[in-house]
């Protein structure tokens, strides 16, 4: 199985239940910043549609084995399912139930889609302000540098920094945004 | 050893940091976002195949399963050092 196939079967899954929903993680990072390898499919799924994770999962069967513990993240308390493709290589697959916090919500309304040639298919993803911000919230050292690189690639001057510095100061990130531009090597 | 030669040597070496970095960010750049995807899932495919190389070769093993059983154990053992402390599997107690 390759990652592609993987993202397709959790794709499949969700519009065959009709839940919403958006690829987030390593592709998201990549589709904006500097292309790295991941190990895991990373979705966030709307709840939109009654117990869509359960439904999500029940036609992922044969495809991916989930752990039976849902898991919550301790900085927002959002809820995640992580998952190993039953075939080799072992992927992961991480389902991020989609939550009442003000920041995941509109990153899920400012998705936008776009054509992927390997997936064979349009696929929703979020907007690079809103990888930016939540990589910064994140604040791993991983992360630090995933919003950096979308920063340095993108370049501010073509980002809503205006919406990114908003968020920032809502999450006692600023200091990390300034830190990510400053590590910007001069580009000229 | 003269005593500027540890910061001469800190500046050199961020030079040549940045100087990478750079080079990163302005191929990336020259990419299309397509391009940029399709790169994250060549890299995903080719970097678990050298994960399964490795593995096979260090444990001089024959069998492709045992040697995804491996990669499968030193994944599972980086996610825990990853996930400690940021994932839990209580939910948060609710104050009243």
């Amino acid at each position: 199985m390759t990652i592609e196939e993987l993202a397709c079967a959790v794709l499949d899954a969700c519009e065959a239940e009709n839940v919403e929903h958006m690829l987030t993680g390593a592709f998201a990072h990549g589709l904006y910043g500097i292309p790295r390898s991941t190990k895991d499919v990373d979705v966030v799924v709307s709840i939109n549609v009654g117990d869509a994770i359960s439904k999500v999962v029940s036609q992922l069967s044969g495809v991916v084995r989930f752990e039976p513990q849902i898991q919550f993240d301790t900085l927002t308390w959002g809820k995640r399912l992580v998952g190993e493709s039953v075939d080799p290589p072992p992927f992961k697959v991480e389902l991020f139930e989609l939550f009442d916090d003000p920041f995941v919500l509109s990153q899920f309304r400012r998705k936008r889609k776009m054509y992927s040639v390997q997936l064979q298919r349009e696929t929703w993803l979020p907007a690079p302000e809103d990888v930016v911000v939540q990589k910064l919230r994140w604040g791993r050292n991983k992360d630090l540098d995933d919003a950096r690189d979308v920063l340095a690639v993108q370049g501010p001057e073509t980002l809503d920094m205006t919406y990114i510095e908003d968020w920032c100061t809502r999450h006692g990130t600023l200091t990390r945004l300034r830190e990510a531009l400053d590590g910007i090597p001069p580009l000229d | 050893m003269e005593s500027s030669s540890p910061d001469r040597a800190a500046f050199e070496l961020k030079a040549m940091q940045d100087s990478i970095y750079r080079e990163k960010i302005l191929r990336a750049r020259r990419q299309t976002p397509e391009e940029r995807l399709a790169d994250v899932f060549e890299l995903t495919n080719c970097v678990f195949a050298r994960m399964h190389d490795g593995a096979m070769w260090q444990a001089g093993l024959t069998n492709a399963e045992e040697g995804w059983e491996i990669v499968r154990r030193r994944l599972n053992r980086l996610r825990k050092m990853h996930d400690a402390g940021r994932f839990v599997t209580e939910p948060p107690i609710r104050q009243s």
